[in-house]
């Protein structure tokens, strides 16, 4: 399954028609604004249906798997040697749309300069699988990756990553190391940014996860796009953890009905915190939680649910817990009022122009904020991207 | 998807169980006249409160009780009902209920209420404070600052500043229980001290100069008079200490980063 990021408009023109073969890898759409972007087949299949909404808007591609399909190679080219030609390869092979440029947590345009590029070599959501062992026995891909990254910025590439061993050797003086305690949210990649090199209209930063950098050098050296990536199931619904390797898209049902307890349950695509029920995996996610069914909401009495209702925004009192939500990396109560009284301004001096609505699903967890505040910031952000843009 | 529990009635209702010695103190000093005051002045805040969910669908909160314990320990002798019904109706309805309930605030409604029948009824006397209430707060503010309800800058500072004046020679004695117990159930309301880091180092530091300084200064000034004043003065100064602490942030910020 194919389909856009939530919130993403995707308009495309197709290259394939339903009942295609295709293989893995092989460009099945192009954007529409941005021709030399391709999206590519996840795993050998057979085009089973295409739903564009109007406007050449897609909405779902749903492929079938079909073995025989092989793998499609990539002709590589100068894009070894030449950056603008590592640009058009990356793009056509689809890889692009795995780097993330902040502000506004959108795939980069087809010119854009990063000010610095963040890997991010550690997670720390709840159940998030460990980038070490998606790496394991791939050193040398990603350190290609990390040097292909470093050929698309004149500024430093960031890895990020816990406290133990070094991920990558500094073999390039432009690749630096930043350590950091494996706490909750510091491996948001926002939270990097924010502190690193912050991101502003005019300076993008970039960021992308390790093993998507690997992947990247596995495609530099055999012109194959990775068939895989690895997911972690997790949840209170599942029987026990485990890791999987999967093609992005992959239907989540499938990939956990035989380790869910019986009984009804929901699947997220992506973390407890910062999920969202799906049927497939989402094009940036790399966790799955099932829980278990949604629990039977108490009886309330007419008047106290009207006047919670009426509260709306629930005040937020200033603890602790607020300010480790937001990783004390930022003014937690100026920051959250500037958001919720939708004070652009304040809200981007603050430093929240690197930040993107799921490095606040902490703080919505920790206050049982509501409306959410990652919802209220997706919206501010929004906002000011049209102003940016329009 | 899932939800935490750190919500306003959660954290009011930790702040109600970290100032519980300081209640059972107290109660015991006071005994029934303070037993009947208390449960007066629960009955006076949260008649208030409901009046505001009828009126302006308000919730009620059970920060309420935070704020009639520290009127209880605080509020001059000798008052009549009309007199007191005043004072406590100005300080809640102005300083909490007018601006949209507990989370909302800028000021704290007891020291609001304190003030106001401190200036209208000069005469009545400030109650004295017991030495086993002051230790209470102790073990109050512990709880408060460990459980992340209380903002543990504000003690630091407030500690700094009078353990500082008193280096210098300033007599607390006296004050020391007053002191104390005004940290816990004034200064340190999560909602009406300074929220930044800095600030809130700043904001109890001068709480504790303000402190110092009227205790230095003030002829003639009960201790509890002095906390409250002081607890006002800087409640009133946090905003400002916010903006200075944003304002030094964003300087060293622009320094490391460009």
């Amino acid at each position: 399954m194919l389909a856009p990021a939530p919130g993403e408009a995707l308009r495309v023109e197709m290259l394939v028609a339903e009942g295609d073969r295709v293989a893995q890898g092989e460009p099945i759409l192009r954007l529409r604004h941005f021709p030399d972007c391709a999206l590519t087949a996840p795993m050998p299949a057979q085009v089973a249906r295409v739903d564009l909404a109007p406007g050449h808007r897609l909405a779902a591609i749903t492929l079938f798997r079909e073995a025989g399909a092989g793998r499609f190679e990539h002709a590589r080219g100068a894009a070894a040697d030449d950056a603008a030609a590592l640009r058009g390869f990356l793009q056509g092979a689809g890889v692009w749309r795995a780097i993330r440029s902040r502000p506004f947590g959108r795939v980069p345009g087809p010119g854009e300069a990063p000010r610095a590029i963040v890997v991010m070599g550690f997670d720390t959501r709840p159940g998030a699988p460990d980038p070490r062992r998606a790496l394991a026995g791939r050193e040398e891909a990603f350190e290609a990756g990390l040097a292909a990254l470093a050929r698309l910025t004149d500024g430093p590439v960031f890895l990020c990553q816990d406290r133990g061993a070094p991920l990558a050797g500094a073999a390039d003086g432009r690749v630096r190391i930043v350590r950091n305690a494996a706490i909750h949210p510091w491996g948001m990649a926002g939270f990097q940014v924010h502190r690193l090199c912050p991101a502003a209209p005019g300076r993008p930063v970039w960021d992308i996860d390790a093993e998507d950098a690997a992947g990247i050098g596995d495609l530099l050296a055999t012109g194959l796009v990775p068939e895989t990536r690895l997911v972690a199931l997790s949840g209170p619904a599942l029987r026990a953890g485990r890791l999987v390797r999967c093609q992005p898209g992959a239907d989540l049902r499938s990939l956990v009905r035989a380790h869910v307890v019986p009984g009804p349950a929901r699947i997220l695509s992506g973390s407890a915190l910062d999920g969202r029920e799906a049927r497939w995996l989402g094009p940036r996610d790399r966790q799955v939680t099932v829980l278990g069914g949604a629990p039977p909401r108490p009886a309330r009495h007419w008047f106290v649910a009207a006047l919670d209702r009426a509260a709306r925004p629930l005040p937020l009192i200033p603890t602790a817990a607020l300010d480790q939500a937001l990783g004390r990396a930022l003014p937690a109560m100026p920051f959250l009022r500037a958001l919720a009284a939708g004070d652009e301004e304040t809200l981007a001096r603050l430093g929240g122009l690197s930040l993107l609505p799921e490095d606040l699903a902490l703080a919505d967890y920790v206050t049982a904020a509501e409306p959410k505040l990652s919802r209220q910031f997706a919206a501010l952000l929004d906002r000011i991207a049209a102003e940016e843009t329009g | 998807m899932i939800r935490g529990i750190w919500d306003r009635e959660t954290v009011a209702l930790i702040l109600v169980a970290a100032l519980a010695p300081v209640a059972v103190l107290w109660l015991a000093e006071a005994r029934g006249a303070g037993a009947v005051r208390l449960v007066s002045f629960v009955l006076t805040i949260g008649i208030l409160h409901l009046l505001f969910m009828l009126a302006r669908a308000q919730p009620p909160s059970a920060a309420a009780l935070v704020t009639a314990l520290a009127l209880a320990v605080f509020t001059p002798e000798g008052l009549g009902p009309v007199q007191l019904l005043l004072g406590i109706a100005f300080g809640v309805v102005t300083a909490e209920l007018a601006f949209g309930g507990w989370g909302r605030n800028i000021l704290n409604p007891a020291t609001v209420a304190l003030a106001f029948l401190g200036f209208g009824f000069p005469a009545a006397p400030w109650p004295d404070v017991a030495v086993q209430v002051g230790w209470a707060a102790l073990p109050a503010l512990a709880f408060g600052v460990l459980a992340g309800v209380m903002p543990g800058g504000v003690v630091a500072g407030a500690a700094l500043a009078l353990g500082a004046a008193s280096a210098l020679g300033l007599p607390l004695g006296p004050a020391v229980p007053a002191l104390l117990a005004g940290l816990a159930l004034l200064v340190c309301d999560p909602v009406a001290s300074a929220s930044t880091p800095l600030g809130r180092w700043l904001n109890g530091a001068l709480f504790g100069g303000l402190a110092a300084a009227f205790l230095a200064g003030w002829d003639g000034a009960h201790p509890v008079q002095i906390v409250v004043s002081a607890a006002l003065l800087a409640a009133l100064a946090a905003p400002l200490l916010d903006e200075i602490a944003i304002a030094l942030w964003l300087y060293r910020r622009r320094r490391r980063l460009g």
